[in-house]
């Protein structure tokens, strides 16, 4: 058997919904073991959905069950003493706290309640806007994120309201740097034998995927406004309609006849793709400023080829032109794609309620130690033998269900 | 303030977005980052947009796109086709902990840089190779930017407005996406060679990061046959949430109300309160159902809201929202500014700036920030084939004469048609509608000067 790269590390995840949990996922899929904390009635997620026939049932919750692969599920109530006191010899054995929003304003569970029992405890918090700031406290989820993270302001279409990113993105951007900082402060620790406290916010970890909306401003003044999503400097660069879907039409850096760059006597890729050398002296082939301004009569050049070709002709022959043409597949498209099979990258995973589904893989490839993902737990399933662990007899496991504990 | 990765050594081949964001991060968290690049194939990010939209005669000094992404780093330059630059090369390599690159595959192979040679030249390396399709399958010798591996990856389908086409995001996406699961990977690797001394090779394809954010909606499919509709900025299950006008040219707040209770303090705090009467929106079912009715009624009262006046309103009424921030806005935001999330560096050429952080987390025991400008073209070379490699003087001196490594790049035209290529139109961008506004006056506003 392989051996895993975080195999050696104990995360307690006290984290409901999509950030936290791709967290303690990515420590999971790496090896750790990750005891997920759910509230008695389970994380949020697993009413969330979607569910098998959309018959709503916590055991089959396709949300859930993506984001919780490989962990081990307690069921506790750490807003009761009772409930904190099992808390706390579970983190005894741990590397890693991840708590996520609501968990910092129960009393006795916040940072500076933790820290002294617990010196070697990395804690990393996940909220909307941080723990400090004259925003700390304040409200949010992924949309929220990206609004304050500029990306938003320039995404859509110049006559309508900015538009989110689809599937949540800050939620996983936050897991992921909150995954970082954990793994920054356990390599922290190494040094000095301290833990510490990791405080991620998601409006943060949006805005650190910027691009240039604000560098625009900072370097140039110029502030950048949501135009159909596309970049400052090149057209076309952008999602188009073909004759059976869409494509991504990306000529690239050598894509169009360009003075100096292009040799004498040959022809553009874009031409050639297109079938037509000629379109090499149209004076759109022939300056990226003039297309940018003119897109629409780009768009008028491109639009009788586009609609007569089907997205498999123009991207296999863009990308002979070693052009960076690409598909836009749906999730079906994904699921059925050659590339994404040869690659192994779903995994078929069987779930004793949910039956066998397919998983996304791990988001990248180690070659000592393979990331795996394996199924996510029933709610409470790792009750008795964590608890057994933590050395409670099978009564005191009795009462503490029997009281609402567990 | 000691950083977590102090002492260890990244030798950064990458170039644009995805690499440098990676190693952007491990150098904020301490690591020594050097970058390497060639005399005639500077990154093209140096060149990409320059400084007050004027390239002067150092356009690949003047880029602020290879600022932001590399502040920090060190930086070399050889030229690989030469066999003298090939060893010091691999002198490096033998002196680096991490190697970090962003070819095609094919470019490491030919170069025989690929993970079995780097291998033998330090057996605990550790690689990470960041790819738009990976290092193997049908398409993975494809070209790929990071605007094709977002729709590549399934979020723009999951992406637009309801009953429109699907759309790009303002930005490449993926390429940020997987330079920080690249940035985490690495952190793992090298926790792995610290318990077992063995290093590894990290494969990330920038197509297959990015994938999860679908997976309820694949989920979905699997388990119902069905294919998720784009539903713009609402919720499946909050509502109402939504993007909503307010006063001013182009200002805007979204809103997200997850409950009955949220929906009456909402009502409430924005002086609404017979909307809570209103029976198409009493429950969350009806709110869903006469969503469209609901956003109009919002917007009576948000369009003559200030979008950050709206915000704080909203949140000290305990509601989910925020002011749709422009980048200058981002820069100025009191919240923003609080806690760090640009560092002031003085970038030769470039002047005092504010570069944005890579990494969000903020930590009890240093920052994870930027320390230094960017580097300029070759600046370290002395510096690092000296100091770590031991070449004398002399030596130095004639790698120069030999165009082993240089400080300027070879350029296939002069400087200034270079700059006047790249000057993007910006008169004719404010026409169009990409830019909101042009202020030359932004560096006292921004407190730079």
């Amino acid at each position: 058997m392989t051996d895993s790269a975080l195999s050696d590390l104990r995360v307690v995840e006290l984290a409901q919904g999509i950030a936290g949990p791709y967290c303690g996922k990515l420590f999971a899929d790496l090896g750790a073991e990750v005891i997920k904390v759910e509230p008695l009635d389970g994380d949020l997620s697993r009413r969330l959905g979607p569910f098998p026939d959309d018959e709503p049932d916590p055991e089959t919750s396709g949300l859930y069950l993506h984001l919780n692969t490989g962990k081990k599920s307690v069921t506790l109530d750490v807003a009761v003493t009772s409930g904190q006191v099992v808390l706390k010899k579970l983190l005894e054995k741990a590397d890693v706290l991840i708590a996520g929003k609501g968990i910092l304003s129960i009393p006795g569970l916040a940072y500076e309640d933790l820290s002294a029992a617990f010196p070697r405890l990395v804690y990393v918090s996940i909220t909307p806007f941080g723990t400090t700031g004259p925003y700390a406290g304040y409200h949010g989820n992924s949309l929220t994120a990206m609004a304050m993270s500029s990306i938003m302001y320039s995404t859509g279409e110049p006559d309508r309201e900015p538009l989110t990113t689809g599937g949540t993105p800050a939620d996983y951007i936050a897991g992921i740097h909150a995954w970082i900082g954990a793994q920054a402060a356990i390599e922290q620790r190494e040094r000095d034998g301290a833990g510490e406290h990791v405080d991620v916010s998601l409006a943060e970890a949006a805005a650190c995927a910027d691009e240039y909306n604000g560098a625009m401003y900072a370097f140039q003044g110029a502030i950048r406004r949501r135009y159909y999503s596309r970049h400052v400097f090149g057209y076309p660069m952008d999602i188009m309609a073909c004759q059976d879907g869409h494509v991504v039409v990306v000529p690239g850096a050598a894509g169009f006849p360009s003075r100096g760059m292009t040799e004498a006597g040959s022809v553009s890729p874009m031409s050639l793709l297109m079938g037509n050398p000629e379109l090499d002296q149209h004076p759109l082939f022939q300056s990226a400023q003039e297309r940018m301004c003119r897109w629409q009569e780009v768009d008028e050049l491109l639009q009788p080829w586009l609609a007569g070709t089907s997205a498999k002709e123009i991207v296999e022959l863009a990308q002979a032109l070693r052009m960076p043409f690409a598909y836009v597949p749906n999730v079906k498209d994904l699921l059925e794609d050659e590339h994404l099979t040869a690659r192994n990258f779903f995994r078929n995973i069987e779930h004793p309620r949910a039956g066998e589904l397919p998983y996304c893989g791990p988001p990248f490839r180690m070659s000592e130690t393979p990331p795996q993902v394996e199924r996510a737990p029933l709610r409470g399933e790792h009750n008795a033998s964590t608890l057994r662990e933590l050395g409670y007899s099978k009564e005191e496991q009795d009462i503490l269900h029997e009281r609402d504990v567990t | 303030m000691t950083k977590p990765l102090d002492g260890v050594r990244v030798l950064d081949l990458t170039q644009v977005f995805a690499g440098p964001s990676c190693t952007r991060i491990l150098s904020d968290l301490g690591a020594d980052v050097i970058r390497m690049e060639a005399p005639a194939r500077a990154d093209v990010t140096r060149s990409l947009m320059h400084v007050d939209n004027d390239g002067q005669e150092v356009p690949w000094e003047r880029g602020f796109y290879f600022t932001i992404r590399n502040a920090g780093k060190k930086e070399i330059v050889l030229d690989l086709n030469q066999l003298r630059a090939q060893e010091i090369l691999r002198d490096l390599i033998a002196q680096s902990d991490i190697v970090a690159e962003s070819f095609t595959p094919r470019v490491m192979r030919a170069w025989e840089l690929d993970y079995e040679h780097l291998k033998a030249i330090r057996p605990d390396v550790i690689m990470i190779s960041l790819s738009g399709y990976g290092q193997d399958g049908p398409c993975s010798d494809w070209s790929a930017y990071g605007m094709s591996l977002e729709p590549a990856s399934g979020v723009s389908q999951l992406t637009g407005y309801a009953g429109g086409a699907p759309m790009r995001s303002g930005l490449s996406f993926t390429d940020p996406y997987s330079g920080f699961l690249g940035a985490g990977a690495v952190l793992a690797a090298l926790h792995y060679r610290r318990r077992t001394g063995k290093g590894q090779y990290i494969d990330l394809s920038e197509q297959e990061a990015a994938v999860p954010l679908a997976g309820a909606a694949i989920m979905d499919f699997a388990m119902n046959g069905r294919l998720p509709e784009r539903i713009g900025n609402r919720s499946a299950s909050a509502a109402p949430q939504g993007c909503y006008r307010c006063a001013g040219d182009d200002d805007w707040i979204v809103i997200s109300i997850a409950n009955d209770g949220g929906w009456a303090a909402f009502c409430d705090a924005i002086g609404h309160p017979e909307w809570k009467d209103d029976a198409r929106f009493a429950d969350v079912l009806s709110r869903h159902a006469n969503h469209d009715a609901l956003d109009q009624l919002i917007e009576t009262w948000t369009r003559d809201q200030d979008h950050y006046e709206a915000f704080h309103l909203l949140q000290r009424a305990g509601i989910a929202a925020a002011p749709v921030l422009n980048g200058k806005e981002l820069l100025l935001d009191p919240h923003m500014r609080a806690r760090g999330q640009f560092d002031e560096v003085e970038q030769p050429h470039q002047g005092k700036r504010p570069v944005q952080r890579h990494l969000a987390a903020k930590f009890s025991k240093f920052e994870a920030s930027a320390d230094a400008a960017a580097p300029t073209f070759g600046q370290h070379n002395k510096e690092v084939l000296g100091g770590l490699l031991g070449l004398s003087d002399e030596e130095l001196a004639q790698l120069e004469r030999d165009g082993v490594i240089a400080s300027a790049p070879t350029l296939p035209v002069p400087a200034q048609y270079i700059s006047r290529a790249l000057k993007l139109p910006y008169d004719r961008f404010l026409e169009l509608g990409t830019l909101r506004a042009l202020e030359p006056d932004y560096k006292q506003t921004l407190g730079l000067e």
